[in-house]
C-alpha cells in the first residue's frame, strides 16, 4: 500500500423503499474488466458502483426478498452471477436478466467457483448435502455432486478452496470435485479466507473458555506446494478479513473489526504496513481490486468506503468501457398541431422485419355486437356513470363471443329473409336433431 | 395532392400496429404471478418501456404529453436499434440499461407466445 492511500469516496448502500433504512452489505465483489464495484444486500437487489465516486449505475433484484440475502457474486465477459440461498441468476452489467436457474435441491446454498473450465461454469454449495456444476453459457445444471461436507466460503486458487463450518478447510480438485486435502486452519470456525498462487490465507475464531467465540490474534497460513501449514502470522488486533494483493504474490492485507489494516509480506512476516479506517462502528467486509490499486470495505452502518490513492486509483488494468445509455441526439423541431401527421417524426434506418408486422391471422371486423340478457339488465345499478353489478352472464371477462353464429341471430330476434331451398335445409337439420335445438333455444 | 395526403397518413397503420401489439402484452392478467414478468424475470423491461414511452414525467413529477416522444421510443422500438436506453421501476430501485434490439426481441417472443396459445379471432 503507497503512502498516499486513503478514503477516497463513501457510499451507503441504497435501501429497499423510499422511505427504507439503508441495508448492510452481505457481499461484494469488483469487476473483472470494468471499473464497477457490485454489492448485493438482504432484499435479493444487486447493484453496481462505478469507479473513484462509487456513484450508482445499475441495479436488479436477482431473486425475491423472501429468498434471503445475496450470498455471492462473480464476474465473467458475459456479465454477473449471483448466487442466493435458492437459486443462482445471470444477469448482463446493464442490469436485465440472462438466465435464472432454481432447483429444488437449491436449499441452502452459501458459496461458489468457478472450475477448471475457466469462467464459464462454477460449482455452487451450502449448508447442504448437494453441490451444483453449472453451466454459465447454458444456463444450465450439468452436474449435481453429492456432499457429506457442507461449505461456506469457496475460492479458487490451484485447487477449489472450500471452508466448513467447523474451521476446516477441504482443498478439491477443481475437475472431479474430490476432496484433495483437508486442512484444519482454526477450531471453531473460519470467518474469512482468500487463496492465490501457493497460498491458502484464513481468519477465523476459536472458543475461549468453552462459551465465547474469539476472532485468533493471528492470520493461518497455508503452502500448497508443500500440502502444510506455515507458522500463523501475528496479528494482536484480531485477524477479522484477509485477501491477498492480485499483483505481489507473497504479500496478504489483513483487516481487524475495527479497521486496523496491515498490508504483510507473508514470506517476511515482521515488516508490516500499518493503517487505520475510518469507521464508527465495525467492519464487515472487505475487497480488493483485480489492479491492486483500490479497496472496498463495508460497515455495520451501511456504508462501502472506497480506498486507494486518489491519483492512481482504479479497479482494472485495462477496463473496458462501461455501457450507459446513449446519449441522446438533438430532436427536430416539432410542432404538434392536430394535423401534424405521425410521420414528421422518421423512423430510423433498418434492415430487419420491423416490431410492428403483424403476422398473418384471420380476423373478424364487422361483427355484431354482443346483445345482453334482459335479466342480467335488470340485475345491475344504474348510476350516472354506467349501470354495474356482478358478472353474472356465465362467460370470463372479456371472453369472446360469437355474435355471428345462427342460434344466437335466432334468440335476438332478427332473422334474416331465407330462400325456399334454405328453409327446406334448416327443417330437415331440426327434424334429425329437434330435441336439442329446442333445449339450446330455451336455455 | 392526394398522393401527398395519403403519404402523411402512410406510418399510421404500423405504429398502430405497434401499439396494439404492446397492448395485447402489457399487463395481462394470465402473466400476474409468472416468473418471466416478476421484477427479476426478463419480460419485466416490456413492462419498465411502456411506463417510459407513455408515462414520461416532468421535475416536477406531472405528466408530460409529448407525442414526439412517444412516436420516436415506439419507431426505435419497430426498426429495432442499437440505441440504449435507462429504464427505471416505479419505486426507482431498479435501473436497467437497455437496447431497443432486446426490447424488440422480448416483444417479439412474448407476442408469439401469445399467438402459439391463441385461437383465431
Amino acid at each position: 500500500m503507497d503512502g498516499d492511500w486513503d478514503e477516497v469516496a463513501r457510499v451507503p448502500f441504497p435501501p429497499p423503499g423510499v422511505h427504507a433504512l439503508p441495508t448492510q452489505v452481505t457481499t461484494m465483489t469488483f469487476d473483472t474488466t470494468q471499473e464497477l464495484l457490485w454489492a448485493g444486500n438482504d432484499y435479493g437487489r444487486v447493484t453496481s458502483f462505478l469507479s473513484t465516486e462509487l456513484q450508482q449505475h445499475t441495479s436488479f433484484k436477482a431473486h425475491q426478498a423472501a429468498d434471503g440475502p445475496v450470498r455471492q457474486i462473480l464476474v465473467n465477459s458475459k456479465g454477473v452471477v449471483v448466487l442466493g440461498s435458492k437459486d443462482v441468476h445471470m444477469a448482463h452489467r446493464r442490469g436485465p436478466p440472462i438466465w435464472h436457474l432454481r432447483h429444488d435441491d437449491m436449499k441452502d446454498l452459501r458459496c461458489m467457483s468457478f472450475t477448471s473450465k475457466g469462467t464459464a461454469e462454477i460449482i455452487a454449495a451450502g449448508l447442504q448435502d448437494s453441490m451444483f456444476v453449472i453451466d454459465l453459457i447454458k444456463g444450465e445444471v450439468v452436474k449435481q455432486v453429492r456432499t457429506e461436507r457442507q461449505y461456506s466460503i469457496m475460492k479458487r486458487g490451484r485447487y477449489i478452496c472450500a471452508a466448513t463450518r467447523n474451521g476446516s478447510v477441504d482443498l478439491l480438485d477443481p475437475v472431479t470435485f474430490a476432496v484433495v486435502k483437508t486442512w484444519n486452519a482454526h477450531s471453531a470456525l473460519i470467518n474469512d479466507m482468500d487463496a492465490q498462487h501457493d497460498f491458502i490465507v484464513t481468519c477465523g475464531y476459536s472458543l475461549r473458555q468453552g462459551q465465547n467465540y474469539m476472532l485468533d490474534p493471528f492470520l493461518n497460513v497455508f503452502d500448497i506446494r508443500k500440502m502444510a501449514s506455515m507458522p500463523p502470522i501475528p496479528f494482536p488486533a484480531g485477524a477479522a478479513y484477509v485477501r491477498m494483493h492480485p499483483r505481489m504474490l507473497t504479500t496478504s492485507i489483513v483487516v481487524s473489526q475495527s479497521g486496523q489494516m496491515h498490508v504483510v509480506d507473508l514470506m517476511n512476516p515482521n515488516t508490516s504496513n500499518v493503517r487505520q479506517a475510518n469507521v464508527l462502528s465495525y467492519l464487515s467486509m472487505f475487497e480488493i481490486a483485480p489492479s491492486g490499486e483500490a479497496m472496498a470495505l463495508t460497515d455495520a452502518e451501511c456504508l462501502i468506503h472506497l480506498w486507494g490513492s486518489p491519483s492512481k486509483l482504479h479497479f482494472v488494468d485495462l477496463p473496458t468501457p462501461v455501457e450507459f445509455a446513449t446519449p441522446e441526439e438533438p430532436i427536430p423541431q416539432v410542432d404538434w398541431t392536430p394535423e401534424s401527421p405521425l410521420n414528421s417524426v422518421g423512423l430510423p434506418y433498418y434492415r430487419q422485419i420491423l416490431a410492428s408486422s403483424w403476422p398473418e391471422l384471420t380476423s373478424d371486423v364487422g361483427a355484431p355486437p354482443v346483445k345482453f340478457d334482459p335479466q342480467f339488465l335488470a340485475s345491475l345499478k344504474p348510476t350516472d356513470f354506467a349501470l354495474y353489478g356482478r358478472n353474472m352472464r356465465g362467460v370470463r371477462r372479456n371472453q369472446f363471443e360469437d355474435t355471428r353464429s345462427v342460434h344466437k341471430s335466432a334468440n335476438s330476434g332478427l332473422k334474416a329473409p331465407k330462400f325456399l331451398s334454405e328453409k327446406a335445409r334448416d327443417l330437415a337439420k331440426s327434424e334429425s336433431s329437434s330435441d336439442k335445438a329446442d333445449e339450446l333455444s330455451n336455455s | 395532392a392526394l398522393n401527398s395526403e395519403l403519404f402523411r397518413e402512410l406510418e399510421n397503420g404500423r405504429i398502430a400496429r405497434l401499439m396494439m401489439k404492446l397492448g395485447t402484452i402489457n399487463e395481462r392478467q394470465e402473466f400476474e404471478g409468472d416468473r418471466a414478468w416478476s421484477e427479476n424475470g426478463e419480460r419485466y423491461m416490456l413492462k419498465l418501456f411502456r411506463d417510459y414511452v407513455f408515462h414520461q414525467v416532468d421535475s416536477n413529477g406531472n405528466p408530460v404529453m409529448d407525442i414526439g416522444h412517444m412516436i420516436r421510443c415506439l419507431n426505435k422500438l419497430d426498426a429495432g436499434v442499437d440505441e440504449r436506453i435507462c429504464l427505471t421501476s416505479r419505486d426507482e430501485q431498479t435501473s436497467f440499461v437497455v437496447s431497443y434490439k432486446e426490447l424488440k426481441k422480448q416483444l417479439a417472443n412474448a407476442f408469439n407466445e401469445l399467438i402459439k396459445t391463441a385461437k383465431p379471432g
